[in-house]
C-alpha cells in the first residue's frame, strides 16, 4: 500500500485522478487503485470525524504603532 | 526703566485670566480635524481644529482618548468638549478635549465620501486586484476582538462546516482610539505569519460610530498591501465600510464570512461517496468487461485445440526420433562393414605375413631393415622368419646381373 497522503487535500486530489485513471488501465492495475481509493475515502472521512476546529493567537503587537507613513491631506 | 515681566510670568498671568474666565473652562467647539497624530509613546491625540477661516491647536490625552468609540481622523467635522487654557511652555493657546464625537451623520459621511474616492481613484478597490480565496484553506488568520461575539459566530460555523481549518487568532480592539493601530498591526502580523493562508477581518453589530474605525485610511492601505486575500465582516447586512471595498470579499456579517471562508463537509462528504461509487462501478464494469472477453474465447474449446495440436506435435516428434534413429544404426552399419574391409587390406599387406611363407627379411643389430644391396662383408646382421631369428655374419656380397635376378624370380 502506498504511505498515507500528507493532507485531506492530497488524498481528495488523489480520489479524483484515480477515477480518471481507471477509466483506461489494465485490470490488475484497476484493482491496485481500487484498493488504493478504498484507504483514501477511509482516511478522508476519518479526518473528518475526528476533526475539532483549533484556534491559537499570535501577539499582534509586532510593529509598535504609528510607525508607518500618516497618511494626511494638504 | 519700564517696569517688565518674565516670559514665564505672562504666560502664567494670561493662564490665570483664561482660567477665571467661565466659558472657557467647559465648552463644546465645533470644527473639522487636520494634522491628525498620535503619540506613538505617550498615547495622546494631537491634532488641530479648524473651520474656514481659524485653527486651534487641540490635545487629547491618552486616558480621556481611551474612551472614545470612533477612531478620529483628519477631516471629520467633530464636536470637542472640552477647556482652553494656555500651555505655559510654549505659550500656545490650545483647546484640551476630554471627549470628542462626530458632528451630523453628513460630516462623517463627507468625510467617507471623500476618502472612498481618493481611494477608489488610487484602484485600491479594483477588481482586478481582487484574489480568489483557498478552497479549502488550512489556517485563517482572524483579526478581532478576543472576547466578541464575532469570533464566537466565526468559530461556531467553522466548527459546523470545516473544522480542519485552524483558526489563527489576532485579538485586537475593534472600537476606541487604540482599534485603528491595533487592527493595522493585526492585519500585518497575520499577513507576515506563513501559517495563515487568508486574514477575515470581523466586528460584530453596532452603532456606526462603533463601526467608523473600519473606514480608517490606514487599514484600507494595509489590507491593500496584503499579500494574502482579506475578507471583510463588519456589523450587519447594511454597514458598508471602506474595509469592505478593498477587501477581496465582503461578507455581509461574521458567520456570513466564515461560510464564505470555508467547504461545507456535507458537500465534501458527498463528494467523496460520489467518487467512491464511480470508482466502485468502475471496478465493476472493468471486471464485467474481463469476464465477457474471457466468455468469446470458449476455455473448453480453446484448451481442446491446444491439446489437438499438442497431439499432433507430439506425433511429428516420435516420427522424427524414430527416423534419426533408423539413420543412425545403418550408418553405424555402414561404417563397421569399411572398417571390416580396411583390416583385412591391411592384414593382406602385413609384411610379417609373407615370412610365414619363407621369405625372410634382413635386419641389422639394432633390428632396422636392411637392403641385401647395403650390406657388407663381415658385418653381423639377422635374418628373421616366421617364428625364428638367425643370427648372421656377411660373407660376400655380390651384385647380380638383371638377367640372373629375373631368373631367381622365376
Amino acid at each position: 500500500m502506498k504511505k498515507a497522503p500528507k493532507s485531506f487535500e492530497e488524498a481528495l486530489a488523489r480520489l479524483q485522478t484515480i477515477l480518471t485513471q481507471m477509466q483506461d488501465t489494465p485490470l490488475a492495475e484497476s484493482v491496485k487503485l481500487y484498493a488504493e481509493a478504498a484507504d483514501l475515502i477511509q482516511y478522508c472521512n476519518v479526518a473528518l470525524d475526528k476533526a475539532r476546529l483549533q484556534v491559537e493567537e499570535i501577539d499582534a503587537r509586532l510593529q509598535p504603532a504609528g510607525k508607518d507613513p500618516l497618511t494626511t491631506e494638504d | 526703566m519700564a517696569d517688565f515681566i518674565s516670559v514665564t510670568a505672562l504666560n502664567r498671568l494670561a493662564r490665570q485670566v483664561l482660567a477665571a474666565s467661565e466659558p472657557l473652562n467647559s465648552l463644546i467647539v465645533c470644527g473639522e480635524i487636520s494634522n491628525f497624530t498620535r503619540h506613538y509613546k505617550s498615547g495622546h491625540l494631537y491634532f488641530t481644529l479648524k473651520d474656514a477661516e481659524s485653527a486651534i491647536k487641540t490635545v487629547m490625552f491618552r486616558d480621556k482618548a481611551r474612551l472614545l468609540r470612533f477612531a478620529p481622523q483628519n477631516g471629520i467635522l467633530v464636536l470637542a468638549y472640552g477647556h482652553v487654557t494656555i500651555y505655559e511652555r510654549d505659550g500656545a493657546f490650545q483647546l484640551y478635549a476630554d471627549y470628542l464625537r462626530p458632528f451630523g451623520a453628513g460630516a462623517a459621511q463627507m468625510a467617507f465620501d471623500a476618502l472612498k474616492k481618493k481611494l477608489e481613484g488610487e484602484g485600491l478597490f479594483a477588481p482586478e486586484h481582487k484574489r480568489p480565496l483557498p478552497p479549502i484553506p488550512h489556517c485563517i488568520g482572524v483579526v478581532t476582538s478576543k472576547t466578541g461575539a464575532a469570533l464566537q459566530d466565526v468559530k461556531n460555523v467553522i466548527s459546523r462546516r470545516w473544522p480542519l481549518t485552524q483558526l489563527l487568532l489576532a485579538p485586537v480592539s475593534v472600537q476606541g482610539i487604540e482599534a485603528e493601530d491595533s487592527i493595522v498591526a493585526g492585519i500585518r502580523a497575520l499577513d507576515s505569519d506563513p501559517r495563515a493562508e487568508l486574514i477575515l477581518v470581523t466586528r460584530g453589530g453596532g452603532s456606526k460610530e462603533d463601526l467608523w474605525v473600519f473606514n480608517s485610511e490606514r487599514i484600507a492601505r494595509a489590507v491593500y498591501a496584503c499579500r494574502k486575500p482579506v475578507v471583510s465582516a463588519v456589523g450587519h447586512e447594511i454597514d458598508y465600510t471602506i474595509l469592505d471595498y478593498v477587501a477581496d470579499l465582503r461578507a455581509p456579517t461574521p458567520s456570513a464570512a466564515a461560510e464564505l471562508c470555508v467547504p461545507d463537509q456535507q458537500r465534501i462528504r458527498a463528494e467523496i461517496c460520489s467518487l467512491g461509487e464511480n470508482i466502485q462501478k468502475n471496478i465493476q464494469d472493468s471486471l464485467r468487461m474481463c469476464y465477457n472477453t474471457l466468455r468469446s474465447v470458449r476455455p473448453a474449446e480453446t484448451i481442446t485445440c491446444v491439446h489437438a495440436a499438442m497431439d499432433a506435435r507430439q506425433k511429428l516428434l516420435t516420427d522424427c526420433a524414430a527416423q534419426l534413429d533408423r539413420a543412425g544404426k545403418a550408418m553405424l552399419r555402414q561404417k563397421q562393414a569399411a572398417l571390416g574391409s580396411a583390416a583385412e587390406l591391411a592384414a593382406a599387406l602385413n609384411p610379417y605375413t609373407v615370412l610365414a611363407r619363407g621369405y625372410a627379411m634382413v635386419e641389422d643389430q639394432k633390428g632396422h631393415c636392411r637392403t641385401v644391396m647395403e650390406l657388407r662383408a663381415g658385418e653381423e646382421i639377422h635374418l628373421r622368419g616366421a617364428q625364428a631369428l638367425a643370427h648372421c655374419t656377411v660373407n660376400q656380397v655380390r651384385k647380380l646381373d638383371t638377367h640372373e635376378e629375373s631368373t631367381e624370380i622365376l
